[in-house]
């Protein structure tokens, strides 16, 4: 057992150290989640289907949190519905207080974590390394900090490093894959209830988020009392549980950071082929999976190392090489509107007229 | 559609045909022995157990088949319908009986990927076909449905007999903006019934003697619930089609206020007929008076015209005599009454819109 110095850092820096960093890690996801948003709303006159299918996977997991939050506290789940467009959660027991509160944490913040907590299980089978916790030595803040920081490294190391040399071969692969991008565009907490709200942004869900904690002060101080005393009691028996309770909500952040980037690289392709005429634009997504074949089967032939690596490469060069090549050459035209003039005729009862050159 | 099978004063409101995501349920079969056959392929050759398949050739069908029956028996009892079993137990009877026939239980793996995919794609051909054989029109006084790949199906309902209209939309529905709407007959068609059944035996005793129980239990819950022939299956966009069918139907329903207009117009018709066979009866009298008369005058001309004002007054006298008879007198009478009683059958109007509103709720 490590000897505990006796000042101010180790009773109390060394406590915010890992907190801090989840906060951070934490809105860093709530501003990836915001730019996704943006970039959503960007695309969505032209792909309403997909962007009603990213605000169900948000609703689904906001709703399933919700559930989640009157089972623990033992209310009981009387109805559970989701749409596309609001989901509902009534308990069996209307609880107040402490019950409440929890309920509606689970809803607040769930579903920045809980989905990021089962990929986060299925990585740990599936990637099976980078998830160690540094040993905690002198006790001070910058020390807790940088053990956080350290293993969230190396961990976002392992991950990466799993993603560079994915094998698209693999259904165990291909289905992490599947699943990440499927959080990744989830991820976005988003109105409940039946009312139907068009704009919910970062701000909004803040707001939210603050009225909460306000609401109940004396809760926030049980809590803030109930994480020191835990604090304290791993301090003396083991340090690391208390920094690895918080490390591996730190792994949950950077799961979900890392499915918002990928997920923005689909948002991007699809945002590109847009520039592409009909038809043509289908050709960067085929070509996604015919150059990753064609590289596997080339590399069959000709036998090197890190072959998942070369042929993921060639896969994205291509794509990227394809597109660019077919907004530039095959470009769609560009005055096109979202109602067709022929349409906006009709309706006018105007008979479109075609003026005859007369030279 | 051909003109010819409309009917006189119809006209086409839409032409709908299911869309392409609407038959997912049967999709999703195919979609399911394609990744299977994947996953069995990388599992025998690429992954870390492919040892475990090298000693025995028919390892890799066994478990390729074993796991597609038992999907099918759990895909039958979750859907209600035998038929994804035995479908299944065909694509690997397919399997078996190709792989003895042509002795190719060496590459069994390589079999399986590729009839795997041979037999997805058949399956989503298929299944396309099946979609587009679907037409459903809907007319200004009908709605038409037409379906089947072999056997061609055709149903038709007038609105007016649309009893109650069940609308389901699901996730995928939600998404992709289309949903079913089943039009219920006033009969009952499109009503079905889902039925649930559970079994059990237990056998006590090891020796000959056994004690066999079996319990059992059924419940039947009324649905609406139709053959995709007779439903307006997966049709787009959904909302639009729903309020066009529901103001269709709201169109051919007549309310209150028009069954007293009906009648109303129905007792104006009839006095209208009975105040015309007077006029006729009185017009004839007339006439007949007026040829008498006529046959009188020619036979005294000089007289005329010596006591022409004598005439005139006789004339008047006589018109007073024809108007007082009692055959007129009658005719005349009854005329009074219709046109008392037509104008006491006056149109009822409502006081306002909302009350004919109310009542168009309370009849739909």
């Amino acid at each position: 057992m490590a000897t505990i110095p006796l000042n101010i850092d180790a009773f109390i820096g060394a406590a915010l150290g890992p907190i801090a960093g989840v906060v951070t890690f934490w809105l860093l996801q709530l501003l990836l989640i915001e730019g996704q948003k943006r970039m959503l709303a960007l695309l969505r006159h032209q792909h309403d289907a997909f962007c009603r299918f990213t605000n169900f996977v948000g609703i689904l997991f906001q709703t399933v949190c919700h559930a989640l939050g009157y089972t623990v506290t033992r209310s009981g789940i009387a109805a559970f519905q989701v749409t596309v467009n609001y989901g509902k959660v009534e308990p069996k027991k209307e609880k107040t207080g402490v019950f409440e509160w929890i309920a509606h944490s689970f809803l607040l913040f769930g579903p920045f974590f809980i989905p990021a907590g089962l990929v986060l299980l299925a990585s740990y089978f599936v990637i099976g390394s980078g998830f160690s916790i540094p040993t905690v030595m002198d006790f001070t803040f910058v020390e807790s900090l940088t053990v956080f920081g350290e293993s969230l490294v190396r961990f976002g190391f392992a991950f990466l490093s799993f993603l560079a040399t994915i094998d698209l071969f693999n259904p165990v692969h291909v289905g992490f894959l599947f699943v990440l991008l499927f959080f990744g565009l989830g991820i976005r907490p988003s109105y409940i209830g039946e009312e139907r709200k068009e704009k919910i942004d970062m701000i909004h869900d803040l707001t939210r988020i603050k009225n909460h904690l306000i609401q109940k002060p004396v809760y926030i101080l049980a809590l803030i009392v109930i994480v020191y005393v835990f604090y304290l009691l791993s301090l003396f028996l083991n340090p690391q549980v208390y920094v690895g309770v918080f490390i591996v909500f730190g792994w949950m952040s950077l799961i979900a950071i890392l499915a918002l980037l990928l997920t923005y690289l689909v948002i991007l392709l699809i945002r590109a082929t847009d520039k592409i005429r009909p038809w043509w634009k289908t050709i960067p997504y085929m070509s996604l999976i015919v150059s990753y074949i064609l590289a596997r089967i080339f590399f069959l032939y000709y036998p090197r190392d890190d072959v998942e690596t070369f042929s993921l490469l060639i896969m994205v060069v291509t794509t990227v090489v394809i597109t660019i090549l077919l907004i530039k050459y095959k470009r769609t035209n560009r005055f096109k509107t979202t109602t067709k003039m022929k349409h906006v005729r009709v309706a006018d009862g105007k008979k479109r007229t075609v003026k005859k050159r007369t030279d | 559609m051909e003109r010819k099978e409309l009917l006189k004063n119809e006209q086409i409101e839409r032409m709908l045909s299911p869309h392409p995501l609407s038959f997912m349920k049967l999709q999703v079969l195919c979609i399911f022995v394609i990744v299977w056959g994947i996953v069995v392929w990388w599992l025998t050759n690429f992954s870390t157990y492919a040892e475990m398949f090298t000693s025995n050739p028919w390892y890799p069908l066994i478990l390729w088949g074993l796991v597609l029956l038992l999907i099918g028996v759990v895909a039958s009892l979750v859907a209600i319908q035998w038929s994804i079993f035995f479908l299944y137990l065909g694509v690997f009877a397919g399997a078996v009986g190709l792989i003895v026939w042509q002795q190719w239980e060496a590459d069994s793996t390589l079999f399986l990927l590729v009839y795997s995919i041979a037999v997805s794609i058949g399956g989503f051909l298929i299944v396309e076909l099946y979609r587009r054989s679907h037409k459903y029109i809907l007319t200004n006084l009908r709605v038409i449905f037409k379906g089947g790949l072999l056997t061609k199906r055709e149903r038709t309902i007038r609105y007016d007999k649309i009893a109650d209209i069940d609308a389901k939309q699901g996730i995928l529905g939600q998404i992709f903006s289309f949903g079913t709407i089943i039009p219920v007959s006033q009969s009952g068609f499109g009503l079905g019934s889902d039925k649930t059944m559970a079994g059990g035996g237990l056998a006590v005793g090891t020796k000959k003697a056994k004690l066999f129980g079996f319990a059992g239990g059924g419940k039947e819950v009324q649905t609406p619930i139709a053959r995709s022939y007779y439903e307006l299956h997966g049709v787009y966009p959904y909302k639009d089609i729903k309020q066009l069918i529901e103001d269709l139907v709201q169109s051919h329903v007549p309310t209150q206020y028009q069954k007293e207009q009906v009648e109303f117009q129905k007792q104006a018709v009839d006095i209208q007929t009975q105040m015309r066979d007077l006029l006729h009866k009185q017009v004839s009298g007339k006439s007949r008076k007026r040829a008498v008369k006529q046959a009188v005058e020619e036979e005294e001309p000089e007289e005329e015209q010596i006591e022409v004002e004598e005439t005139v007054v006789t004339k008047k006298t006589v018109a007073k005599e024809e108007a007082f008879e009692p055959e007129q007198v009658d005719v005349q009478q009854q005329m009074k009454d219709l046109l008392k009683k037509q104008k006491s059958v006056r149109v009822v109007e409502p006081e306002d819109e909302e009350e004919i509103e109310e009542e168009e709720r309370e009849n739909a």
